[in-house]
């Protein structure tokens, strides 16, 4: 099976300062890939490339087999950015409508019945017909996550999507993130906490830009000889050095 | 280009402007108000200019000098003692002072009128000095032969009419430039929002292109404006008795080019601002020179040379051109090909540096 995500020494500077730099990976179908890393590490860089809200300045960066920015497969990619980034001033159905019928998600009755099954996947009965500005932040982070997931897209791109989330809906969420997987979609989730890290299939450890791992959490545990991903994370951090995905 | 995905985006502008009441009146209530107190100014009775007349001695034909000055409208004649006279125009209780000389004058003397203007206020005193212009020559040909008439004068107008005032001439243009200032301030604070949220990058990473993105932003924002100018003209029209000769669609029409000018400069400036404060900013740059040099108040053809050139590249001089020329002498559309060509060079030039605008979105 093609992998859905392929990056190829892939570079992104911003004037002096290089935010990615020579990242190469691959991400299967139907896994759940985690980007973990500090803050400022070059996450957020490397999902708007994959996104196609950024091109890369050097190196080669395929999605679904074409070329970011791509008009056709952005309808087949969800993206929930870091920040709500919806419209305050309108209902969660109208949201949700507006990027449903941006998505080409036709028909009124399709739509309702996606807008009633993702409010109550994510706790947002009963919140539906309500602007968002009445919205916390933690809602707001479902509500813009039910904008990345409406359009039933094969790869989900999501910054950080649990912050500020309570343990138990965090816990349906990966449930439902694992859901989403087995039906054979792929997830690139950027996180920065460990028990997320550990839910993945595979993770990518980013810092300063650099890759310096790409494995599933077990052989990342391996191959740095710890049994907690944190100082697993650490021992890497230190030793930039050790050749990446070999145990 | 879809038209799903076009819809969809004007569609969501007209509910985010249906939720902001305050919005909707603004565009459609204050033109209104607007208008409204312009044309109470122009056609309700102002306070009037007041006249003190010192007589040095009566005489019929000084008599008939302040009968003339008092038919005249906005003025009120009051007569005086010298002393007292002088002391009101210094305390500004009066505008002005006629002093009429003893009358008739003496043979071989120079007959002299002293006039005494307060002048702190030009509009009275301009009053004041055409109101006696007009009323002593007319009395000495009156006084000298009682049966005698003045020189009539007959005005026939090509256009307008007798009726046709300030106001008249002034409502076509505050439909198009209040369509052109709000339509290019909503956009630009609505598509700064639009970055400032993060929706623009949803927008952006969407299927959504550049050309759907404008297309969609400006069927919006034009549906409002095309709003607002339809009551501006209904208000203008029925309520305040606008003179008008020629078709009122064609008004509507030649605002609603403006406004498609107007959306995408909105969205191009938008881009070099960073608060909405910073918008704003732009009304001094964007806004006040079209609104003075467009011809609104002054005509183009009575500012100095270097000021009718600037003008000239102003889209709201032509937009207001042609309003002029269809509601006050009743051409049509064959007689404005020039001007409907520069506001459709404008609408399209301004979408063209809008969707520069938009690609610049992926960096």
């Amino acid at each position: 099976m093609d992998a859905t995500v392929v990056a190829d020494e892939v570079s992104r500077t911003f004037g002096p300062v290089r935010a990615i730099d020579r990242l190469t990976l691959e991400i299967p179908r139907g896994v759940i890939y985690g980007l973990l890393g500090p803050s400022g590490s070059g996450k957020t860089t490397f999902l708007r490339m994959v996104v196609g809200a950024l091109r890369p300045t050097e190196g080669q960066l395929l999605v679904l087999g074409r070329t970011m920015p791509d008009r056709e497969v952005a309808a087949r990619i969800g993206y929930m950015p870091q920040t709500a980034a919806l419209y305050p001033d309108l209902t969660l159905r109208e949201n949700l409508a507006f990027f449903g019928r941006i998505y080409g998600l036709r028909g009124r009755k399709r739509l309702e019945e996606r807008v009633e099954q993702l409010a109550s996947d994510l706790g947002l009965l009963g919140w539906v017909d309500q602007q968002l500005y009445r919205f916390s932040v933690g809602m707001l982070q479902r509500a813009s996550l039910a904008c990345a997931l409406l359009h039933q897209p094969e790869l989900l791109v999501l910054d950080e999507p649990t912050v500020g989330l309570d343990p138990v809906l965090r816990r349906s969420l990966w449930a439902h993130f694992r859901q989403l997987a087995e039906q054979g979609k792929t997830l690139l989730i950027s996180t920065h906490t460990m028990d997320e890290a550990d839910r993945c299939d595979l993770l990518g450890f980013l810092r300063g830009g650099r890759l310096l791992a790409s494995d599933t959490p077990a052989a990342l545990r391996r191959q740095t000889g710890q049994a907690d991903l944190e100082d697993a994370f650490l021992a890497l951090a230190g030793q930039p050095g050790i050749p990446v995905g070999e145990p | 280009m879809s038209w799903q995905r076009v819809l969809a985006l004007m569609l969501r502008i007209v509910r985010q402007f249906r939720r902001d009441r305050r919005t909707l009146a603004l565009i459609l209530v204050v033109p209104v108000l607007v208008l409204s107190l312009i044309g109470y100014i122009y056609r309700g009775s102002g306070e009037p200019t007041r006249l003190a007349v010192v007589l040095e001695s009566d005489s019929p034909l000084a008599r008939q000098v302040i009968a003339l000055l008092e038919e005249t409208s906005s003025l009120h004649v009051t007569v005086m003692e010298r002393e007292q006279a002088l002391q009101a125009v210094d305390r500004r209780e009066v505008d002005g002072v006629l002093v009429l000389p003893s009358l008739p004058v003496q043979p071989g003397t120079q007959p002299k009128v002293e006039l005494i203007l307060e002048g702190s206020q030009p509009s009275a005193a301009g009053a004041v000095v055409s109101a006696v212009s007009r009323a002593l020559p007319l009395a000495i040909i009156q006084t000298m032969s009682p049966s005698g008439q003045a020189i009539q004068i007959e005005p026939r107008f090509l256009h307008g009419g007798p009726q046709f005032d300030q106001l008249d001439y002034f409502a076509p243009t505050f439909i198009g430039f209040f369509a052109f200032f709000f339509v290019f301030l909503l956009t630009s604070v609505s598509f700064l929002r639009e970055r400032l949220q993060g929706s623009i990058e949803r927008l952006i990473v969407s299927p959504l292109d550049r050309k759907e993105i404008v297309l969609g932003y400006m069927l919006g924002f034009t549906l409002f404006a095309t709003v607002q100018s339809i009551v501006m003209v209904i208000f203008t029209v029925a309520v305040l008795r606008i003179h008008y000769a020629g078709e009122l669609w064609l008004v509507v029409f030649l605002t609603f080019l403006m406004t498609v000018g107007a959306v995408n400069l909105g969205i191009f400036l938008s881009a070099f601002a960073r608060t909405e404060l910073q918008v704003v900013q732009f009304i001094p740059i964007v806004i006040t020179p079209q609104g003075l040099l467009s011809g609104i108040i002054w005509p183009v053809d009575s500012l100095p040379r270097p000021l009718q050139w600037l003008a000239q590249i102003l889209p709201l001089t032509w937009a207001n051109e042609a309003l002029r020329a269809v509601m006050i002498r009743g051409e049509g559309l064959d007689a404005l090909g020039l001007h409907l060509a520069v506001l459709v060079g404008f609408a399209v030039a301004m979408a063209a540096l809008a969707m520069v605008t938009l690609r610049r979105e992926v960096a």
